[in-house]
């Protein structure tokens, strides 16, 4: 302790006049040194957690790349979410509302023609308009091009510009998800500057990226902060707030420290456990039901006893979903019907799921023939969603007392990756999903042969072809109904819950989490 | 010496041949990262397309001879995720890393050998014991947990600390301390023991007979020569700094290698994987070199070799 070096010399970037005047007392006075350069050393730390006109954000990771087309990470998303914007965007509640598009039609169905916003310049005076939409979207449907988020896109095939402030997206089938492609979590879908992103092979976009959106960017030091600035010309009106810093902090309870000690304004991904802490005083909570999807699924393509309804049924009925969405959630997020978030399209909130009934899950497993039982692998990932090793666990006790057991694997996602490339998911299962819409939801994890399906059908098949196969909204809707009542009888899956998203703000912010988990500070004000 | 050398390089270059072999494919049993890297409903033609685009659907041998070929030119490849030169990832960090790990260095140094001279100069005293038991705690502590406590404490609970971060040497402290503390344990107790053993030798004896004052038998005597094999603890601690910075760093967000590693296994960024582990493989080739050489400056007995 006694090897203590100059205090002020080591704050040397903060001396004041005061300390100055204390550096002399402080050299004869060693002990009292040590603790007026702690008491100075305090200062900056109080003060940034005043600082009302910047919102810092703790995600876990930082960015890979400014180039929109070219990441796959949605910590990565929420930052370029600030800088660009889409064609058409999601507001609060999860509608699809208008951006860089004002409006659109379908002059057949498939044709998708937006009016583009008028008088929209990207932060370095490039003028938005219709070539600028082309130029983004052949950009990255550019198979050469690599972009990680292909697929989303990748049903467009071809963008024409009609004139300066109209575009029309052609497909060759009809794409009715074809908004959900277009706005912010569809990555390559933000609208970049044609002559900018050109230059260097889109290298400088990379690094210092240029978009329409609410901020500009001003820095980026890897791991460790993206620092944004208002752009007071946006469209949409300035932001309020004038400055925006991503700090990536991977660990949990770091995040916490930082926002209880007000070095971040809005930290991500609190765990349930911790929100009683945050709720009160200088933070408070925020959560909303997720998109994301908490469900079992049956494997019926090889031959066990999950082949047989009844079976699949009884596990419906043997596991008390509500007492686990209690134990482990604090009974936050939604509980589904059906494996669908209940505010996607044809989602009927009358749907019920099966209630809790062990006797008849022991009923319907003796009628199927398994009064003593059977055992069951269960494959998931550990840490791959909020609280999903316990949730399999319970899962498993409830499981457990009407006879079935389980043995619960835990994969590494790489070897997660292998095994389901290999349609090597056996047993039940824990995949975890996400999908505004039964055709990107139902279609992949139902439909026969689907890479993501171990499930099959023929007269739910023909009634997913038909939804994919038409953009006409009521028709979609009474398509999926008959496919719901299906789905319901048959019990490919046991719907659980909509985890919530939980977040940790500073008091003082006004922030609206959404239920896509995009971070949209647009509006945010303290 | 210039045969020394020689062979050194020439040990240095096998070990790194191998080291490059080992991490080349033990990163890929697990599978390449085109699954991981596509959004979840990427169709099994999507990833196969983007796995060739990659060139993941090569050989092994092939690719690794691609790797070799490419490394021994400077050219470690691009990051998957970050589309830039893996080892420029890694190098751009080294800073940051080098700045934490040498604080954690200094502050084991300046702990561990006071506290070892006094340990063993009052043998079984309660100074003596002390150093055994922080020793006995620093080598048991988990990093991990050490700085979790360090974040309840100096951060949510007094607001001292900034609990991650990197910028101002407030954000140096608690990480310096967490990755200091193994090596400070691990240093005392051996340059103790060393010095307890030196202090019994005969030329120790001889030297108090003629009169020499204890502080100087101590320091200038014992010293020297219990240093030699505390030094090659240390020359191996500097390798245990730069992989215990790996956890810290994580813990507290501090931007350098160790949290890039983690994020590109997670990720399976195999060029960065790569990068990382040769580069760490070669510091700790040329630390052990060092500490070879520096021996002789100890000892000049080994100086020629004799």
């Amino acid at each position: 302790m006694r090897k203590t070096t100059d205090p002020t010399g080591r704050s040397a970037h903060r001396r004041t006049e005061k300390g100055e005047q204390m550096k002399d007392i402080l050299r004869r006075h060693f002990v009292a040194g040590t603790l007026g350069a702690a008491a100075l050393a305090l200062l900056p730390l109080a003060a940034s957690a005043q600082n009302a006109s910047t919102i810092v954000v703790a995600q876990a990771a930082d960015a890979y790349s400014m180039d929109p087309a070219k990441h796959s990470a949605f910590p990565t998303a929420n930052i370029l979410f600030q800088i660009y914007d889409g064609l058409v965007s999601q507001n609060e509640k999860g509608d699809i509302v208008p951006a860089l598009a004002t409006s659109w039609s379908n002059p057949d169905p498939l044709t998708w023609r937006f009016k583009l916003r008028e008088g929209v310049k990207f932060h370095n005076g490039e003028p938005f308009n219709a070539a600028a939409v082309k130029y983004t979207l052949d950009r990255a449907l550019d198979p050469n091009f690599k972009a990680p988020y292909y697929s989303r896109i990748s049903q467009i095939k071809s963008v024409t510009v009609v004139d300066d402030y109209t575009v029309e997206i052609k497909t060759d089938k009809p794409f009715p998800t074809m908004l959900l492609s277009l706005y912010e979590a569809s990555f390559p879908a933000l609208i970049v500057p044609p002559s900018y992103t050109a230059q260097n092979n889109s290298a400088d976009l990379a690094a210092k990226p240029v978009g329409t959106g609410p901020y500009r960017f001003v820095e980026w030091k890897k791991d460790e902060r993206v620092v944004l600035e208002a752009n007071p010309d946006y469209w949409g009106g300035k932001p309020a707030v004038e400055k925006v810093i991503f700090r990536p902090i991977k660990e949990t309870r770091t995040r916490i420290a930082e926002l209880k000690s007000g070095g971040v304004d809005i930290a991500v991904d609190v765990p349930p456990e911790d929100m009683a802490s945050l709720d009160g005083g200088e933070t408070k909570i925020s959560t909303v039901a997720s998109d994301s999807l908490y469900f079992l699924a049956f494997d019926i393509t090889r031959d066990t006893p999950l082949k047989d309804k009844h079976v699949r049924q009884a596990i419906n009925y043997a596991v008390d979903v509500d007492a686990i969405q209690q134990a482990l959630l604090n009974g936050m997020g939604t509980r589904i019907a059906l494996t669908l978030p209940a505010n996607a399209f044809g989602y009927d909130q009358a749907w019920k799921p099966y209630p809790y009934d062990p006797a008849k899950a022991k009923a319907l497993l003796a009628e199927a023939g398994y009064k003593d039982g059977f055992t069951v692998p269960l494959m998931t990932r550990k840490g791959r969603y909020m609280k999903d090793s316990e949730i399999v666990e319970a899962t498993a006790g409830f499981l457990a007392k009407v006879g079935i057991k389980v043995n619960i694997q835990y994969l590494e996602p790489g070897v997660w990756g292998q095994v389901s490339e290999k349609k090597g998911r056996e047993g039940i299962t824990f995949p975890g999903w996400s999908g505004r819409d039964p055709n990107l939801v139902w279609y992949p994890l139902l439909h026969t042969g689907e890479y993501q399906s171990y499930y099959s059908n023929p007269e739910l098949d023909k009634l997913l072809d038909a939804g994919a196969g038409t953009i006409d909204q009521a028709e979609r809707k009474s398509i999926y109904e008959k496919a719901a009542a299906i789905i319901k009888e048959d019990a490919p899956h046991l719907p659980m819950i909509q985890p919530p998203l939980i977040y940790g703000l500073d008091a003082r912010l006004t922030w609206t989490p959404r239920p896509d988990g995009m971070i949209d500070l647009r509006k945010a004000h303290f | 010496m210039a045969n020394f050398l020689i062979s050194r390089l020439l040990y240095a270059a096998i070990v790194l041949l191998g080291v490059s072999v080992a991490v080349f494919f033990l990163i890929r049993i697990g599978g390449d990262p085109s699954a991981l890297f596509l959004p979840p409903e990427a169709s099994i033609e999507d990833i196969q397309r983007f796995r060739h685009l990659m060139g993941f659907d090569r050989p092994l041998v092939i690719q690794y001879w691609d790797f070799l070929s490419r490394a021994t030119r400077g050219d470690f490849g691009m990051s998957l995720r970050y589309e830039q030169p893996a080892m420029q990832l890694v190098l751009e960090r080294v800073p940051a890393t080098l700045q934490l790990g040498g604080a954690a260095f200094v502050l084991s140094i300046v702990l561990a050998v006071p506290l070892a001279i006094l340990a063993a100069a009052n043998r079984g005293s309660i100074i003596d014991r002390a150093s055994l038991l922080i020793s006995l705690i620093g080598q048991s502590f988990p990093a991990f947990w050490l700085a979790i406590m360090l974040i309840l404490l100096f951060s949510e609970t007094f607001h001292m600390l900034p609990p991650s971060g990197r910028g101002s040497w407030q954000n140096l402290v608690m990480p310096a301390i967490v990755l200091a503390t193994y090596s400070t344990a691990i240093i005392t107790r051996l340059l103790r023991s060393s010095l307890i053993e030196v202090l019994q030798s005969d030329y120790v004896r001889t030297a108090r007979g003629k009169g020499v004052r204890e502080s100087r038998i101590l320091l200038s005597h014992a010293l020297r020569n219990a240093a030699i094999p505390t030094l090659t603890v240390i020359g191996l601690q500097v390798g245990a700094l730069l992989g215990g910075a790996v956890i810290t760093e994580e813990v507290f967000a501090y931007p350098g290698i160790g949290r890039l590693a983690i994020q590109a296994i997670a990720n399976r960024d195999f060029t960065v994987v790569q990068a990382f582990v040769l580069f760490m493989a070669a510091v700790i080739v040329v630390i052990n070199l060092l500490v070879d050489l520096s021996y002789g400056l100890l000892d000049p007995r080994l100086r020629t070799g004799k």
